[in-house]
């Protein structure tokens, strides 16, 4: 298992709490006040509950349910139903390795995170979520090119076999547009979309609908059998 | 009291009436009614009020309301003296508000249908009602994400207005029909902003974002 | 499957009595068996699975039926029957999640400050103070008592905050029963029902049912009450993981807060009524 790009960071301001999912593992994704990130297991030991729906106190996150807040260590230090009682160390969360890389957020779930470098001066555009395969979601940005919105195009460059990271790149090789790829399951994926280079407001909402339209051509596709997928049909 | 409500506890339609009100500070009289199981909005004594078999019915200015659209634009008129939340000297402002209170009976077309049969076992087309508002929420979440490209994090302008107390309620209640708001970054962010609004009150499904308390101001 | 047997041996809510019209019919399941119900003459209904009558009983304003020619006896609720007190149906919510799961976040009083925040709890007022629990072994019931906790508006009939007095019963493996402090009536107690049809292990539909003192508020203000609360939890008992309740200790970790929780999940297990239980870890 790789590490997988589970947001932007734009999108997780501080006391904030976000679901992801990495692999099989169902993972809640958090900053405290002071903006310090945590992923872990989204389960709260107590009884269960997603901790993604909790809230943020400080430097500890918090179950919705019966509000027992776990520091960043993922070690419950507060069980509000017995204020007086140090709770025992033993009671704590899966905690996975998360970092935030050029407004990236990557987790892993089976050892250190680690990132991938992006331009300097990439801005977050949006995560857009795609229902069909990860190869029709492939397929479909890999066979379109970035319409700017404002008349320039941007074609795909430099895709590694096997790679779940695209780049866009203008003719003049100024500016560029970087796809993250995620796929929580079998039949969704997540493009987490960067644009670098100069980019007016309108040119990142260019970005954001070429999204949408490349969506829409994946979903279109994505029940179309072919050699790789008759199994499945 | 400035006006009086025929209210459901469960309904999304009745909490943005609700959740209006108490941001502006505005008290009313509320008299419940018993959508569910008594129907009690198809019996004669509430079709007397309105034939609409409808909930919200808002009586205000010896008007009869039955459209949450008309009851924000009403109270908004009528108690917003700034007039923020309807900006109506603003005519590209309002003309997207109007479009987004349109917007807002789609999400109460889809996902609310939705929740009903999820919640309340009503009888309706769930497959197409949960299409429809996968739907909307992909475009809710376009517009907003186009929005904070702008600068911004309010569904028009630069401020909340009744455009996102309108669209709020039943995206907010996606996760009760089985639409999970996990796909959606950006209208993740908006619920928050919203709930975090000086007033804002929660419905069953929404709940608070528990900022610490003062406890000296607490009981 | 583990525990469908037994669990067909009980008694479960299908219908408000009186609610279908004559001829009118409609189809719902049981423990994962689909059941259909028909309206007869005055108000009457009867259940039918294929070609099998199901026996039928009206009690606490509902239809309950059983799957077995010997059921186990329907429990009772003997103050449900005083008179003065107001019965209350308050209608039908369906919840993904454990038919146990659902009973036991009824017997949780924890939860109140976040959960149904400023009504039957609020911040800064969390503790859950020692109270007794027992397994009545006269009646194979579930019993906790001297259960106290503070409420800023316990009922739709309270005022102010109150530190209000409850008392839970499990019944049955999907019926539980408190009686709280009555806020008009001091000397009396409410009675608040949670009675649960399992559709199957992972599904459920709850009929909360109310038996009060309580002259002031109309009857929907009353169901909205009791919708809004049991609605609050709705939300967080589908984001339960597993949705099956855990029975093996290592999989959820209780306090004494919980005694009610795990005095509840022995004796499901060693009634072995394991519907809707997952019992080894995973």
């Amino acid at each position: 298992m790789t590490t997988e790009p589970v947001g932007l960071s734009v999108n997780l301001p501080s006391q904030r709490v976000m679901q992801a999912r990495v692999g099989d593992a169902d993972i809640a994704v958090w900053r405290g006040v002071s903006g310090k990130l945590s992923a872990w297991l989204n389960r709260c030991p107590h009884r269960g509950m997603r901790l993604s729906h909790g809230f943020v106190r400080g430097e500890s996150l918090a179950c919705l349910y019966h509000g027992w807040h776990y520091g960043s260590d993922g070690v419950c230090n507060y069980i509000p139903a017995h204020p007086d009682l140090e709770p025992p160390g033993t009671i704590q969360t899966t905690v996975f390795s998360i970092i935030d890389q050029d407004g990236v957020l990557w987790v892993s779930v089976d050892g250190a995170a680690g990132g991938q470098d992006l331009p300097g001066d990439s801005k977050p555009v949006r995560s857009i979520t795609f229902s069909c395969s990860a190869k029709a979601a492939k397929d479909a940005l890999i066979g379109s090119s970035v319409a700017d919105g404002s008349g320039g195009e941007l074609s795909i460059h430099d895709i590694a076999e096997g790679s779940n990271r695209l780049e866009f790149k203008s003719a003049n090789g100024l500016n560029s547009v970087v796809v993250l790829l995620q796929q929580p399951s079998d039949q969704s994926m997540i493009a987490h979309i960067l644009a670098a280079g100069d980019w007016s407001v309108d040119g990142m909402i260019g970005i954001s609908r070429w999204s949408e339209t490349v969506r829409r051509q994946a979903e279109r596709t994505k029940n179309v059998p072919n050699s790789d997928c008759q199994d499945e049909l | 009291m400035s006006f009086r409500l025929y209210n459901y506890v469960l309904s999304g339609n009745c909490y943005k009436v609700r959740l209006f009100a108490s941001l502006l500070g505005v008290s009313y009289e509320s008299i419940a009614v018993d959508f569910h199981p008594g129907q009690e909005h198809k019996g004669e004594k509430l079709l007397q009020i309105s034939p609409a078999e409808t909930l919200p019915i808002m009586l205000a200015d010896d008007m009869v309301l039955t459209e949450t659209s008309a009851m924000l634009g009403w109270m908004a008129s009528k108690f917003d003296a700034g007039k923020n939340w309807w900006p109506v000297n603003e005519p590209t402002k309002i003309t997207l508000i109007i479009q987004w209170l349109g917007f807002a009976s789609d999400l109460t077309l889809t996902i609310g249908e939705a929740r009903l049969h999820s919640m309340l076992n009503r009888d309706v087309d769930v497959d197409r009602a949960l299409a429809g508002g996968k739907r909307a929420l992909r475009l809710l979440e376009a517009r907003l994400t186009e929005q904070s490209l702008r600068g911004s994090q309010w569904l028009v302008g630069e401020n909340p207005t009744i455009a996102d107390i309108a669209c709020f309620p039943y995206a907010a209640l996606a996760p009760d029909a089985g639409l999970e708001h996990d796909d959606y970054p950006v209208i993740r962010n908006w619920l928050y902003a919203i709930r975090s609004l000086d007033g804002f009150v929660t419905m069953p499904g929404i709940h608070e974002v528990h900022k610490l308390r003062d406890t000296e101001n607490t009981l | 499957m583990l525990g469908l047997e037994r669990a067909k041996d009980d008694w479960y809510p299908v219908a408000i009595a009186g609610s279908m019209g004559e001829c009118e019919s409609h189809t719902t399941r049981l423990l994962g068996f689909e059941i259909t119900l028909h309206g007869g003459k005055n108000g009457a209904i009867s259940v039918n699975f294929g070609e099998t009558d199901l026996a039928v009983q009206v009690k606490f304003d509902h239809v309950w039926t059983t799957f077995c020619d010997n059921p186990r006896p329907l429990f009772d609720i003997p103050e449900g029957d005083e008179p003065g007190r107001v019965r209350v149906p308050c209608g039908v919510v369906r919840v993904k999640c454990s038919p146990l799961r659902a009973v036991e976040n009824f017997l949780d009083i924890a939860h109140f400050p976040f959960v149904h925040t400023d009504i039957l709890g609020a911040e800064p007022h969390t503790e859950v103070a020692p109270y007794d629990v027992k397994i009545d072994e006269s009646k194979n019931e579930v019993i906790a008592t001297k259960v106290k906790f503070f409420q800023p508006q316990a009922a739709k009939s309270a005022g102010d905050g109150i530190v209000t007095d409850y008392v839970y019963r499990v019944a049955a493996p999907m019926v539980s029963i408190l009686y709280k402090t009555c806020p008009p009536k001091p000397e009396a107690q409410d009675v608040i029902t949670l009675f649960v049809q399992p559709l199957d292990e992972e599904t459920c539909d709850v009929w909360p049912w109310m038996a009060l003192y309580d002259y002031e508020n109309s009857m929907a203000d009353m169901i909205s009450f009791q919708q809004m609360i049991f609605v609050q939890d709705r939300s967080i008992l589908e984001n339960q993981i597993p949705r099956k309740l855990p029975l093996d200790p290592r999989m959820e970790i209780p306090t004494r807060a919980d005694m009610t929780s795990i005095a509840y999940r022995r004796w499901l297990k060693r009634s072995g009524a394991l519907y809707g239980a997952l019992t080894e870890a995973v």
